[in-house]
C-alpha cells in the first residue's frame, strides 16, 4: 500500500476517536475494506499522528510475520505417506 | 464448508480433487500443524489424520470452494479433540479463560505499546517466530491463519467456528500480546522503543 508520507507537524497529536480509528486501520490492513477503505486510510494518516503510528506498527507487524517467520520443511515421506494410505484405504 | 452431503463423487474425481485440490496445501497443512504442536511427530500425525479425514468425508466437499479453508477446518478441530489433550507441550491456558478475562471490558483499542514499527523491521525470524509461539494457542492460531495464510475474517469465522467479531477481536488482542512480547524482545537487545519520544 502506497502510503503519503507527511511531515508529522501537519498532524493531530490527539486521536478524536481512537477505538472507531484503530480498528477501521485494522480492517484496512487485513483486507477487509477494499478500495472503500483506500481514501478512509489516506485521510487519516494525513492527519492524525496517533493513526499514523499506530498503522505503520501494524503493518510492520504484519510484514514480518508474513516474511520472516521461520518455516518448518516438510518431512519429505510425508505426501507419499498420505497417497500410500489412502490406496490401502479404498 | 458445510456438512450437507451433495452428490457423490466418482472414484476419478476423487483421486482429482484430492491431489488437484487437497494435496497441493500439505506445506501450509504442517507448517500449521507445526505451530499447534511444536512437534515434528505429531505434526506429522495431525497432517496425515487430516487427508485421511479430508478423503473420507470428501463428498461434502463442494468444488470450488475453499479446498484450502476446509482443510485447516478439519486439522484444527482433529487438534482440538484429539492432539489438544496429549500433547506434548506442557499445558497452557486455554482461551476460553483469556478471553473471558479479557471480555470484562470491550476490546481496548487505545495503544497499548510503545513499540515502534523500525524495530519491529529490525527484528530477525527467529525472535518473530520465538515471540509468535509464546502466544497461547488460540492467539497464535488467529495470527497464523490471518497473517501467515492469508485467511480472510469470514473463512477464519469458519475455520473456528466463531463469529466474524470475535475473530476480529481475538486478532486484535493476539496482535497486542504478541507486540507486547516483541517489546520485551526489542528492549533485552537494547532496539530503539520510546526512549527517543518526548512529551
Ligand atoms: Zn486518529
Amino acid at each position: 500500500m502506497e502510503i503519503n508520507d507527511q511531515a508529522s507537524g501537519e498532524r493531530k497529536l490527539q486521536c478524536d476517536d481512537v477505538s472507531k480509528c484503530f480498528q477501521l486501520l485494522e480492517s484496512i490492513l487485513d483486507g477487509e475494506l477494499g478500495d472503500s477503505g483506500k481514501e478512509v486510510l489516506k485521510d487519516k494518516l494525513a492527519k492524525c499522528q496517533p493513526c499514523f503510528e499506530h498503522f505503520h506498527l501494524e503493518q510492520a507487524i504484519r510484514d514480518v510475520l508474513k516474511t520472516k517467520c521461520t518455516k518448518q520443511p516438510v518431512p519429505t515421506e510425508l505426501a507419499d505417506s498420505i497417497r500410500q494410505m489412502i490406496q490401502e484405504s479404498k | 464448508m458445510s456438512e450437507v452431503q451433495r452428490r457423490k463423487y466418482s472414484q476419478e474425481e476423487k483421486t482429482a480433487i484430492f491431489d488437484g485440490e487437497f494435496m497441493p496445501h500439505i506445506d501450509s497443512m504442517y507448517n500449521f500443524a507445526f505451530r499447534l504442536t511444536f512437534d515434528e511427530d505429531d505434526a506429522k500425525d495431525l497432517v496425515q489424520d487430516t487427508y485421511m479425514k479430508a478423503f473420507r468425508f470428501i463428498n461434502s466437499f463442494e468444488q470450488g470452494t475453499n479446498a484450502k479453508a476446509w482443510l485447516f477446518r478439519i486439522l484444527k478441530n482433529s487438534f482440538i479433540n484429539e492432539y489438544r489433550k496429549k500433547s506434548k507441550q506442557p499445558a497452557k491456558v486455554d482461551y476460553q479463560e483469556v478471553e473471558t478475562f479479557y471480555n470484562s471490558d470491550d476490546v481496548d483499542y487505545q495503544s497499548t505499546t510503545d513499540l515502534r514499527a523500525e524495530s519491529v523491521k529490525d527484528m530477525l525470524g527467529d525472535e518473530i517466530s520465538n515471540a509468535l509461539n509464546a502466544l497461547a494457542v488460540d492467539f497464535r492460531t488467529v495470527i497464523i491463519l490471518a497473517d501467515l495464510e492469508g485467511f480472510t475474517y469470514e473463512e477464519m469465522a469458519k475455520i473456528l467456528d466463531i463469529p466474524i467479531g470475535t475473530v476480529r477481536s481475538r486478532l486484535h488482542r493476539a496482535r497486542n500480546l504478541l507486540k507486547d512480547q516483541l517489546k520485551e524482545y526489542a528492549q533485552s537487545m537494547g532496539y530503539n522503543t520510546d526512549e527517543e519520544e518526548e512529551d
